[in-house]
């Protein structure tokens, strides 16, 4: 049986509710796929306020966030299926999928990709030494604690600063756990500033730059780690070394998109973001695939993803009824000097008011953001900033029609 | 005692640095008024808000979380969750129901974020 949509939504976290939100109002019929058995996603886990301040103007936790947009959904239309998974996407946007009724086709006239994201593991940052039970990624820890009321260790060591680690820092000094410090190989915080203030340093716990984890040890469950100091290409410093006694060791240690339906679909990726490259619609290079979220560019705030959701669900929705015109020779918009990356990547030739996502590459006081024109060298934005930080994902506007490639820049 | 901090009013995000000397107050580095009761407060009377998770009676080891229902005075954070600690509220938990009123006296209330049902 093949079921037919306008728009079929692959992901139900922040992301994912939202472009089936922005789908639906813009007057499709909209059918979200969600894999897990509530909606949600990493929403349901992050008790801690902070969500909403830009959706509905007020501080709330995310499984607040998760439900009033659950409920918006429920009570506009969409057709919501949990512990449905997408098993695979064609380039002709008809998925495969495993559902509780069973196996079954859906076509949909447009697709949304909201999938999320996966944390890195210890594999992928290749931390030698023993295997001992007692080492997480943070998100998991969280998903441990917050979910399932679960101790998870005593004496805590986090590698990584990223917001989930200094989050889980807070959460487990709560619940009576010690956590003995946060090593970071970079010689700045990968965590939002709030974070560092708020979960460390009013709880004490040592944040240690320019430092990692060069040895777990341990025979059934972790007994300590050792730490070292690093240099400024990140190898670790000989006689630096000192072991830390603790039973548990968090990674945070960055996330990566989730693109494994979006490769099926033949979608090209960005080698900075690890997401879709895309244009300002939000749409892949394949025609008719959106995507949007985590899974397209690593967020800090999910209010940031869900803007992102609501804006792609509403242009799959105009696809979905012929309101697209086809992409021809888009212009390029690359990352230049001190830039880490910028979204979308492409974007259509006239395109005026475009809204450009960028991350500097590393932290920067008193500099210029630039937009350029890349063949004419005209400046089509320019804006000072006192303080840039790669942590905080920024968003500027060029007014003026985009009509060439375009280079951002960063500039003392 | 020098506290350094960034104001996390808007993105400006202003570097300020505060000096506490002899009972006596200096903010540097802010650029407007809310800059300064930002650093004041801060360092002075620091709030926060919290959140934890606690277990549903009547279901399968299912959780719902709370937070505050407003900021509380840092040094409230551990009583108010020892407070919290002491909660088995039972099924049905719906988001936004008041599990503690006014906990210790604080006049914010403990409320329930996650709907169990």
């Amino acid at each position: 049986m093949i079921r037919d949509v306008d728009v079929a939504v692959i992901g139900g976290g922040p992301a994912g509710l939202a472009a089936a939100l922005g789908a639906r109002r813009a007057g499709a019929r909209v059918l979200l796929l969600e894999r897990d058995d509530r909606l949600g996603g990493i929403l349901n886990q992050c008790i801690h306020d902070g969500f909403g301040l830009v959706l509905y103007n007020e501080s709330i936790s995310g499984p607040e966030y998760a439900e009033r947009l659950a409920e918006d959904a429920v009570r506009e239309g969409i057709v919501v299926e949990t512990g449905a998974m997408v098993l695979d996407l064609a380039a002709g946007r008809t998925m495969r999928v495993n559902s509780r009724g069973g196996y079954g086709l859906v076509r949909a006239k447009a697709v949304v990709l909201a999938m999320g994201c996966r944390e890195r593991t210890r594999d992928m940052i290749e931390i030698p030494g023993d295997r001992p039970a007692g080492v997480w990624t943070a998100g998991t820890a969280q998903n441990l604690v917050n979910l399932r009321n679960l101790r998870i260790g005593n004496e805590i060591v986090i590698l990584g600063s990223g917001d989930i680690g200094l989050i889980m820092a807070r959460r487990l000094t709560f619940e009576g756990l010690r956590v003995k410090g946060v090593f970071e190989i970079l010689p700045w915080a990968g965590g939002l500033e709030r974070n560092i203030r708020q979960c460390l340093f009013d709880f004490s716990i040592p944040l240690e730059l320019s430092t990692t984890v060069i040895d777990i040890r341990g025979r059934e469950r972790v007994s300590s780690v050792v730490v070292a100091r690093v240099d400024d290409r990140l190898k670790p410093l000989a006689g630096t070394e000192r072991e830390i006694a603790c039973d548990t060791l968090l990674l945070s240690v960055g996330l990566i998109p989730e693109n494994e339906l979006s490769r099926r679909a033949g979608v090209v990726l960005s080698p900075a973001t690890g997401g879709a490259v895309v244009d300002e619609m939000f749409m892949t290079t394949v025609p008719g695939i959106f995507s949007c979220g985590n899974v397209l560019q690593i967020h800090d705030v999910a209010d940031g993803a869900s803007l992102e959701g609501f804006e792609a669900g509403k242009n799959a929705a105009r696809f979905a009824r012929g309101a697209v015109a086809a992409r021809e020779a888009p212009a390029g918009i690359a990352a230049g000097a001190g830039i880490k990356y910028v979204l979308p990547q492409i974007v259509r030739r006239g395109t005026a008011g475009a809204g450009l996502h960028f991350r500097v590459a590393e932290p920067r006081r008193n500099v210029w953001i630039e937009v350029c024109g890349r063949s004419s060298g005209t400046t089509l934005f320019r804006r000072k900033y006192p303080r840039l930080l790669p942590s905080e994902l920024q968003r500027i506007m060029v007014k003026t029609a985009i009509e060439e490639d375009l280079e951002v820049s960063a500039h003392d | 005692m020098i506290d350094r901090l960034t104001c996390l009013l808007c993105p400006l995000g202003c570097e300020l640095e505060v000096e506490t000397a002899g009972g006596r107050l200096e903010v540097r580095g802010h650029q407007c008024d809310k800059g300064l009761d930002f650093a004041s407060e801060e360092v002075l009377r620091p709030k926060r808000n919290l959140a934890a998770s606690i277990p549903v009676a009547g279901t399968d080891g299912r959780t719902t979380a709370v937070r505050l229902s407003g900021r509380v005075p840092r040094e409230m954070i551990f009583p108010v969750l020892a407070e919290i600690a002491k909660l088995r509220p039972a099924i049905p938990v719906r988001r936004g129901d008041v599990l503690i009123r006014d906990v210790l006296g604080t006049g914010v209330d403990v409320i329930a974020t996650r709907t169990v049902v």
